[in-house]
């Protein structure tokens, strides 16, 4: 009877709280958008999975070892390459492998508008401040409005790991929900001839220029910002392996096979953090709702800005605002959403090689004020 | 944590410093990476500017030496149709080769498919 007791107690039945009930909701919600709205799939799908594991009710601490936050468990030594900020560089190893700059390299003034779209970063880093967070937390949470999962958990796991699920699922699923947070601040930023403004055709870049970028990037990125060396420092090197043309083995595998397994392995990790008892506080819902606001700050800087170069652009040379939007990195999603914008505007107007140049420029602009943070904030002297 | 709500903490935590220092720096190092792209075409378009001017090609004093993509995409449509698909009428002529492949039971449809496998 006693063993039968026993299992009573150890069962998810008896363990289960209203915590954990919303949290298993919020993970079915998570699922549910991935599959049925198709809202960023290859991220939701592991971390909504996730979220279900982590919260599956259970004796927490009595040496079970089940837990992500019990040591010896296996979900606690796979959350290690997300608490020691392994993982993050090892995507940006395969975005570099997979990401082709000629739409910045033809058209290097685009650049600006993936650094204006970090004025997100700094406003909720003081937002966050002056809300009571202590100063490496506000930097932490700041960086969601960079729209970049991997950096924002590189960052939180340096200055602030008791947020770090928390921050990570912020950012995730903001990036996952950038058709829905970004068209309706674009179109209150922009009138309807800003946003059916032509582009110029980007030029054909040669073969050298795009050979030379990740290592010029490298110098000059990682010596004003060395703190972003891991990230920017795998970024480049898996770009130059895809354009040296040399070593496509090693390019096909940063790009595919090693992405595609770090990505399930964060993402489900970074899910099942969000245990209900470590995770359901009033700190988390703070910074989803700075999440939300750093995002749509960035959005707004980003088409804002285009606009003010607009007003020192010849009119052949216009650019059309809503690239602006894509500086925030959420790659490829935000070039996307203003390419379907511009042909919903106009059905010849094909914004996306334009868009893709400010949208990996916001990659490159949120390591660097990823890395400046650090460099500010990291207690190391 | 809306009860620690307060403006002097950005102050006391170097907040505003911080932050224009930290966004100045990232509009410089993406400002300086894109001046060092632009000035670097150039120089890539000095050899060929050269070449140009050795030829006695009027193109070699323009501003911009770079065709756009599309330029590029019509002119390789040319020289493939140019070189894939001279002729203009299609060949008629059809042919219908016979393979002949050595007789295998392994391979008998007779032996594979018309017989019931043996009980």
């Amino acid at each position: 009877m006693e063993g039968i007791n026993q299992f009573i107690r150890f069962t998810g039945f008896a363990n289960l709280t209203i915590e954990h009930v919303v949290m298993l909701c919020i993970g079915l919600i998570f699922i549910y958008l991935a599959i049925k709205k198709e809202y960023e799939p290859l991220l939701l799908v592991p971390i909504g999975f996730g979220i279900l594991m982590g919260n599956i009710p259970f004796v927490e601490h009595v040496g079970l070892q089940i837990g992500l936050y019990e040591d010896g468990s296996v979900l606690n030594y796979l959350y290690f390459g997300v608490m020691k900020g392994i993982y993050p560089p090892l995507i940006f190893l395969g975005i570099g492998a997979m990401t082709d700059f000629s739409a910045l390299l033809s058209n290097p003034k685009l650049m600006l508008l993936g650094a204006a779209a970090q004025v997100g970063i700094f406003l909720t880093f003081m937002a966050a401040l002056a809300l009571g967070f202590s100063v490496e937390q506000a930097a932490a949470i700041g960086i969601i409005g960079g729209a970049d999962g991997p950096t924002a958990i590189f960052l939180s796991s340096k200055l602030a790991p008791e947020l770090l699920g928390a921050i990570a699922i912020a950012a995730y699923s903001y990036m996952a929900l950038v058709p829905v947070i970004q068209p309706p601040i674009i179109k209150l930023l922009t009138s309807k001839e800003e946003r059916q403004i032509k582009m110029k055709p980007p030029r054909a870049v040669t073969k050298l220029e795009k050979m030379s970028f990740p290592i010029v990037g490298l110098f000059l990125t990682t010596f004003i910002s060395p703190g972003a060396l891991p990230l920017l420092g795998m970024l480049f090197f898996g770009n130059l392996l895809k354009e040296s043309g040399v070593t496509k083995r090693l390019a096909d595998t940063a790009a595919k096979p090693l992405i595609d397994i770090v990505t399930i392995l964060l993402g489900l990790t970074v899910g099942a953090s969000t245990q209900a008892t470590q995770f359901l506080t009033k700190e988390s819902i703070m910074i989803f709702v700075l999440g939300a606001i750093s995002f749509m700050i960035a959005t707004a800087g980003g088409v804002l800005f285009a606009k003010f170069m607009n007003l020192f652009l010849k009119k052949d040379d216009k650019l059309n605002p809503m690239i602006g939007a894509a500086g925030v990195s959420a790659v490829p999603d935000s070039a996307r959403v203003v390419h379907m914008l511009g042909l919903a505007e106009d059905s010849s107007n094909y914004l996306l090689m334009h868009a893709m140049a400010p949208n990996v420029s916001g990659v490159i602009g949120s390591a660097v004020a990823a890395g400046i943070l650090m460099g500010f904030l990291l207690k190391v002297f | 944590m809306f009860e620690q709500f307060s403006l002097s903490n950005i102050w006391e935590n170097d907040g505003v410093l911080i932050s224009v220092v930290g966004y100045i720096v990232v509009f410089v190092s993406l400002l300086s990476l894109a001046i060092i792209i632009t000035y670097f075409q150039k120089v890539l378009q000095l050899k060929q500017r050269k070449k140009l001017k050795s030829a006695g090609h009027h193109a070699a004093d323009a501003d911009d030496l770079s065709i756009s993509g599309e330029v590029s995409a019509a002119i390789s449509t040319a020289l493939y149709l140019h070189y894939e698909e001279k002729h203009d009428l299609e060949n008629t002529v059809l042919t219908i080769k016979r393979v002949q492949r050595t007789y295998s039971p392994w391979s008998s449809k007779l032996y594979g498919l018309r017989e019931n496998p043996k009980r």
